[in-house]
């Protein structure tokens, strides 16, 4: 117990160094041709880390890195009382947009089920695919799996796989994403904020950083409408994945292997053409 | 009582990033952290003394939305303090912990095909595109923008 203490004052130590020090550098844009990504201090700070806690510097042992993932569960608490406290002062405008806010929660079942099951299948993943697509793979996603089927099924071996994709860098990819999608002058901020709070608070954070830098007049919008999702996530998430999401994606799944899987293993001739 | 202490050293943390990085003094950020430390200690306790199971966000958000809304006594100070706080400066030590757990999955990441790697981009990009989509659309029928 002493022995873990003392790790825990090296890991806020080495965040607080990061925070300054990413901080101090600031946000920056980058205009790519499709739009503007924005680089900012949470971005520097997630490479940053990742670098200190590569296993090869043996900087952080195995322990001290599952502490700070168990810190990352509780900073992410502050950053929603953050949230919930933007939501409060506008109480009503939330009623005002409950249609919406329903509607979007349907999206991002719909999203991860529609776009990734075929495209899963159609890279030749078996029941993988489903653990894989049926919702964002986080820590209840994973559990709910894990008791359906089992921890050594094909189905949470598809859960962990997108979990630790997640992981390791979901959030770059969400800035990247929230900044193309934010430039590409197809969706309303508000719209954005709402797709940003896809049920991971890291990607979350993410997300909705990238949004409130491209739109900065719309950051307060953006903070009130992402908040109100993830609420509506948090709430109703849990129950979804296990009656609506994970059925669902069972039933597709018998019904699209058949037409678009790999017919069997041999097939992969395709795939090495493919990595070539 | 340690998760109690991690929270101040977090709020403490993300104190220093809103000065250095949104110019915020750190006396005027002071009250807004504290605040937003009491709340999720009080949500975090509340849902200890359940007696069922809740995810602790749900109450964090709602004690949060509570003692902002116009109904509760000295929202307007609660709001106006929180409001200090730029919501990247909390962001920011979220991603610096999540960068130095990194680790611990990259062996993991190792034994992944590539075939799941690109799946699960594609299931982050269907989440975020197909939520956007859907409130773009409701909004539009609202006839809200």
């Amino acid at each position: 117990m002493a022995e873990a203490r003392v790790n825990e004052y090296k890991l806020h130590f080495l965040v607080l160094i990061l925070v300054a020090l990413t901080e101090f550098i600031g946000t920056k844009k980058i205009s790519i041709g499709i739009g503007v990504i924005a680089l900012f201090p949470m971005l520097y700070a997630l490479v940053l880390g990742g670098a200190i806690s590569w296993p090869k510097f043996k900087f952080l042992s195995e322990k001290e890195m599952n502490v700070a993932a168990n810190i990352l569960g509780v900073s992410f608490l502050l950053f929603i009382a953050k949230l919930g406290a933007n939501i409060g002062p506008e109480l009503p405008k939330l009623l005002g947009s409950g249609a919406s806010l329903i509607v979007q929660e349907m999206g991002h079942i719909v999203g991860t089920i529609a776009l990734g099951l075929p495209f899963a299948l159609w890279l030749g993943l078996k029941r993988e695919a489903i653990g894989a697509t049926y919702s964002l793979d986080r820590e209840p996603n994973l559990a709910i799996i894990v008791d359906k089927f089992g921890a050594n099924s094909a189905e949470a071996r598809g859960a962990l796989g997108v979990y630790i994709c997640g992981t390791l860098f979901g959030a770059i990819y969400m800035s990247i994403l929230a900044s193309i999608l934010g430039s590409s002058g197809l969706f309303h901020p508000i719209s954005l904020a709402m797709g940003a709070a896809v049920g991971s608070g890291s990607m979350m954070a993410a997300a909705t950083g990238s949004l409130a830098v491209i739109f900065p007049e719309a950051e307060k919008d953006i903070l009130f409408y992402s908040g109100a999702a993830n609420l509506m996530m948090s709430i109703v998430g849990t129950y979804v994945c296990i009656f609506f999401s994970l059925p669902v994606t069972q039933k597709l799944y018998a019904w699209l292997e058949p037409i678009i899987g790999r017919k069997s293993a041999s097939s992969t001739a395709e795939g090495g053409r493919k990595s070539a | 009582m340690n998760q109690i202490l991690t929270i101040f050293i977090i709020g403490f943390i993300a104190l220093i990033g809103n000065w250095i990085g949104y110019k915020v003094p750190i006396m005027e950020s002071l009250p807004g952290i504290l605040l937003l430390a009491v709340i999720t200690l009080i949500g975090m306790g509340f849902t200890r003394i359940l007696p069922f199971k809740s995810p602790v966000i749900v109450w964090i958000s709602l004690f949060a939305m509570l003692a902002t809304s116009p109904f509760f006594p000295g929202n307007e100070y609660t709001a106006a303090a929180i409001a200090k706080i730029n919501l990247l400066a909390l962001a920011t030590p979220i991603l610096a912990y999540a960068g130095l757990s990194l680790g611990k999955d990259v062996h993991l990441f190792k034994q992944l095909s590539w075939r799941i790697v690109v799946v699960s981009l594609v299931v982050f990009t269907g989440t975020f595109l197909f939520a956007t989509l859907f409130a773009e659309i409701v909004f539009k029928i609202q006839g809200d923008f």
